[in-house]
């Protein structure tokens, strides 16, 4: 199976993300393709709040970044075919919180893929990715291949 | 006396609905809460905003989380002496089916409240309770508010 190089993916992943009404909502945007790591980018907006004293994000809105990042990086695993794969399972530990009014990134890569399920985890953070807000784990069956045929080919950084 | 006492005294669930209308992004939701044989019911309303898969059609799962863990701290809040917004520790969800484009319903059970620390579980469901859409559990850091 040919790797898909990281131009290929990101136009990949970048189709599939801006066709998620609830993503584009949020204003959820592929920020960068690395290898096999996918960092998305949640704005911040005051309408995420859940803690309106202090301005800090709701849980609930990193459950829903971190389940779009960790869920579309699983096209970028380059042990297996892109698939369609609804999420299993997803846990989230909040290990601190968002500070008011800053960007938030995620970053997630498989670190384990098997004929039909995909483990993956990520993280989100907003300043560095040394200094998570949130861990996630979870896991993604895959129920059918992806067609690809329409996929520009892209030889400038390919594999 | 708990929320919940003077909620169950209310019959348009006022107090609950302060709670959710306090917190941005549940008001951002449209979450409802109503009171259901001293239980209460969570709704995520039918909205083509929180699609996730336009081709099923099918919500997020992600919003379907969101929602989940929203009715969870809203449930503890209902149970405090002293009410105060609790700072969620995890959350563990499991996806059982999709999520059509419909109306979504939501109830929690207080596996424990601790001093500081309360577990829920969390069912969320469409068309019956007892063919749940998600299953999750979550636990959450409360005030000290003895």
């Amino acid at each position: 199976m040919p790797v898909l190089s990281n131009s290929q993916k990101y136009n990949l992943v970048k189709i599939m993300n801006d066709h998620i009404p609830h993503a584009t909502l949020l204003g959820i945007q592929v920020e960068r393709i690395d290898g096999e790591e996918l960092t998305l980018k949640l704005p911040y907006q005051t309408a995420l709040v859940g803690d309106p004293d202090a301005g800090t994000l709701h849980g609930g809105v990193l459950t829903v970044l971190l389940d779009q990042t960790l869920g579309m990086a699983t096209v970028c695993c380059d042990t297996t075919e892109p698939s369609v794969t609804p999420t299993l399972d997803l846990r989230v530990d909040h290990l601190s919180v968002a500070p008011p009014g800053m960007d938030v990134f995620a970053s997630a890569r498989v670190y384990k893929a098997t004929r039909k399920i995909l483990f993956v985890e990520g993280y989100a953070y907003c300043e560095s990715k040394e200094n998570p807000i949130a861990r996630a784990t979870g896991s993604w069956v895959r129920v059918a291949d992806v067609d690809l045929s329409w996929l520009v080919p892209n030889d400038q950084d390919a594999v | 006396m708990a929320l919940v006492d003077n909620v169950r005294n209310s019959p348009n669930s006022a107090a609950l609905e302060v709670w959710l209308q306090k917190v941005p992004y549940a008001a951002f939701l449209g979450i409802k809460a109503e009171l259901n044989k001293g239980n209460i019911l969570f709704i995520l309303p039918e909205n083509k905003k929180f699609i996730g898969n336009p081709s099923l059609p099918a919500l997020h799962g992600g919003v379907i989380g969101a929602f989940m863990e929203q009715a969870a701290a809203l449930h503890l809040i209902a149970n405090m002496d002293k009410p105060a917004l609790p700072k969620i520790i995890n959350f563990s969800l499991d996806y059982l089916r999709p999520a059509r484009l419909r109306d979504t319903y939501a109830k929690c059970r207080l596996s424990r409240q601790g001093r500081f620390i309360s577990n829920i579980t969390i069912t969320a469901w469409q068309e019956h309770v007892d063919q749940p859409n998600a299953i999750a559990r979550a636990h959450f850091l409360t005030p000290d508010y003895k």
